[in-house]
């Protein structure tokens, strides 16, 4: 088995397209770190006076405002005091807000290329033929298969490794070193969640993966099913685009139909969980991931018992 | 019994309702190089996929040394080294790490040396590095062939080996086939080149719309005493065959040009005519039997239908 990985790899890694988005991740990062900085501009030292001012500029126009725009504007006085009254700065700046904030973006990029290669693992050894020398070798087909997927979950987690890396090393250089526990305030649905900064990058990182590994394996099957590598790696990211839009679709439908909660699509993305404890009205995290190990299941045993039985007449 | 190198049983391969292959069985024996002939479409291909497992078979079994590939199958997969149809790479990665990729895939350890070994054999040295994109045809065709050997294998099955190589290539080929099963590897391999086989095989097996329908092996296409087309040589060509005609009972005589006239006739009808000749005055410069080739014999055997038992 070992030698049957070591072999996926270096096919993968004698490909130049596996390098270059290796590249691409590097150039994302260093992208993100050059425009934040950019954007952030000198630090404000007396940012608790400045907020102070924003405060009772909105109390003054809520003094005048109509009734809906009133709610509105407490509402973004209460976030403001919040800051104030715990001492967050809102535009604070480090290696960990810029991984927090810039960094966990690029995870979007690492699932995109992971479905790339993944979808062209199986589908262009059918493309150029080779399939049929790999497969007259004194190994089972579901061991060679395997090999692949592994391989595949390897590259993954190397594309993730030097986001996380290059990233840190990014902000370094751009933010310096910060508090790795510095207080943070995040955007939720039901209003802002206190969070520590490093912890926080870490825990989305946690709940990036079971995406990452089931996002990979629908694009693994779609390759072991499609001859064309072009025609398979459309299709995945095709589907990658639609299960956001369809995870949104979800939201709405669940408040109508009970069956809406058993849909793949709204639990794809786990990382809302780092913001609120349930989504789709009442589902909770351990719901989630019974789900997605059951879709997981499903799709690797179609994946293998399909190329089992799979005649190959290239 | 001794063992067969290959033994196919009973092969029968059915895709819809079409079927592919039609209940072919035949054995190679160590050493043998068997042959797989047939027009387009006869299914070689299909049953060369049968026997590799890239196909399924719907029906059969296959015997590999005594392994039945049902039971054992890594032992009887191990034993084996295919080209199925043409020979596909990593046209991204150089000849060498093609083979060492195939090399890490042996049960066996293939060693470094084998894999130069393999490559000198082949004759790809000089491109041994370079990208398999910057290949020709016929050095993929050899790569293929190295891919095959890597491993020692005792049955070496090759579809079509020889497409693509020059006629130097070919020749190289035949021949090097001929060491290997020297050495006592047995080959099954296919081709509709049939001039070809008739000097690569031993036995072969002819097929048509998938079924078996005569294993022959190559003496049996020479025999000695069997009435054959045979062109005569002289000054005057019109002048000896009404002479012939007068004197004895020939089928298919016929004038070919000035100085050639061809008849069919056996062993014994030669000496009779040339001395018939001569004793008419009629100079003969040469006498040649035209040997019926397996193409002949093949086109006879298919055209007419013919299913006799298979042996
Ligand atoms: N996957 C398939 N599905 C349906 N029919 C097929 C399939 N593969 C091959 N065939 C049919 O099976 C028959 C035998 O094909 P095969 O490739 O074995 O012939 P062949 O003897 O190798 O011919 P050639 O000399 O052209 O290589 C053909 O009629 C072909 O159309
Ligand atoms: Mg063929």
């Amino acid at each position: 088995m070992i030698s049957l990985i070591r072999n996926e790899l270096m096919k993968m890694f004698q490909k130049k397209s596996s390098w270059i988005y290796l590249i691409i991740i590097l150039i994302a990062v260093i992208a993100g770190g050059i425009i934040s900085n950019a954007v952030a501009g000198e630090p404000d030292e007396d940012w608790k006076a400045t907020m102070k001012a924003e405060v009772e500029e909105l109390q003054k126009s809520a003094d005048e405002a109509s009734e809906g725009e009133k709610q509105y504007i407490q509402e973004q006085i209460q976030q403001k005091q919040q800051y104030l009254d715990k001492d967050v700065n809102p535009d604070a700046q480090s290696n960990w807000h810029f991984m927090n904030e810039v960094v966990y973006g690029v995870t979007i990029l690492v699932t995109l290329l992971s479905v790339i290669v993944a979808s062209a693992s199986v589908s262009s050894e059918f493309a150029d033929g080779t399939i049929k020398q790999l497969l007259i070798r004194p190994h089972q087909r579901w061991a060679i298969l395997l090999s692949k997927y592994i391989s595949i979950l390897i590259y993954a987690l190397v594309l993730l490794l030097t986001m996380i890396v290059s990233g840190y090393l990014v902000g370094l250089i751009a933010f310096g070193n910060g508090d790795f526990s510095a207080k943070i305030f995040e955007m939720a649905m039901d209003g802002q969640k206190e969070a520590a900064v490093g912890p926080q990058f870490f825990l989305k990182m946690a709940y990036y993966l079971p995406s990452l590994l089931i996002i990979t394996a629908i694009a693994f099957m779609l390759s072991t099913l499609f001859k064309s590598q072009a025609l398979a790696v459309g299709i995945g990211i095709f589907v990658l685009f639609v299960s956001s839009t369809l995870g949104g679709l979800m939201v709405f439908l669940a408040e109508k139909y009970e069956w809406a909660k058993f849909v793949i699509f709204p639990h794809l993305d786990l990382t809302v969980y780092a913001l609120q404890d349930k989504i789709l009205g009442d589902v909770t995290l351990p719901f989630s991931l019974m789900i997605l190990t059951i879709y997981y299941a499903i799709f690797m045993i179609l994946t293998f018992v399909f190329f089992q039985k799979r005649d190959i007449s290239i | 019994m001794a063992t067969h190198a290959l033994e196919v049983r009973s092969l029968t391969k059915v895709i819809g309702k079409k079927k592919l292959v039609d209940d072919v069985s035949f054995s190679v024996e160590k050493g043998e190089i068997f042959g797989l002939l047939g027009p387009n479409g006869a299914g070689k291909t299909t049953i060369i996929r049968m026997i590799v497992s890239l196909i399924k078979r719907t029906d059969g079994a296959v015997i590999i040394n005594g392994t039945n590939l049902d039971e054992q199958y890594k032992d009887a997969m191990s034993e084996m080294g295919a080209i199925v149809e043409n020979p596909e790479f990593y046209k991204y990665m150089s000849g060498y790490k093609n083979l060492k990729h195939y090399a890490n895939m042996a049960l066996k350890e293939v060693s470094d040396e084998r894999i130069k070994e393999v490559v000198k054999l082949v004759k790809l040295e000089d491109v041994m590095h370079k990208k398999v994109k910057t290949y020709s045809l016929g050095m993929r065709q050899r790569l293929g062939v190295a891919q095959a050997l890597l491993h020692n294998p005792s049955l070496l099955i090759l579809d079509e080996p020889t497409n693509g190589l020059d006629p130097q290539g070919i020749r190289e080929f035949r021949d090097y086939l001929h060491t290997l099963a020297g050495q006592g590897m047995s080959v099954l391999v296919s081709s509709h080149l049939l001039s070809e086989m008739q000097l690569m095989c031993n036995r072969f097996a002819i097929l048509e719309k998938g079924k078996l329908i005569h294993i022959a092996s190559m003496n049996e296409t020479s025999e000695i005493d069997e009435a054959k087309e045979v062109v005569f040589e002289v000054d005057n060509s019109q002048e000896a065959v009404d002479v012939v005609k007068e004197q004895i009972e020939v089928s298919s005589i016929k004038v070919i040009s000035d100085q050639q006239f061809s008849v069919h006739i056996n062993r014994a009808g030669i000496g009779t005519i040339n001395r018939l000749l001569i004793s008419n005055e009629i100079d003969v410069f040469g006498i040649n039997r035209v040997e019926a080739t397996l193409e002949d014999r093949f086109f006879e055997i298919t055209n007419q239908g013919v299913k006799e038992e298979v042996k």
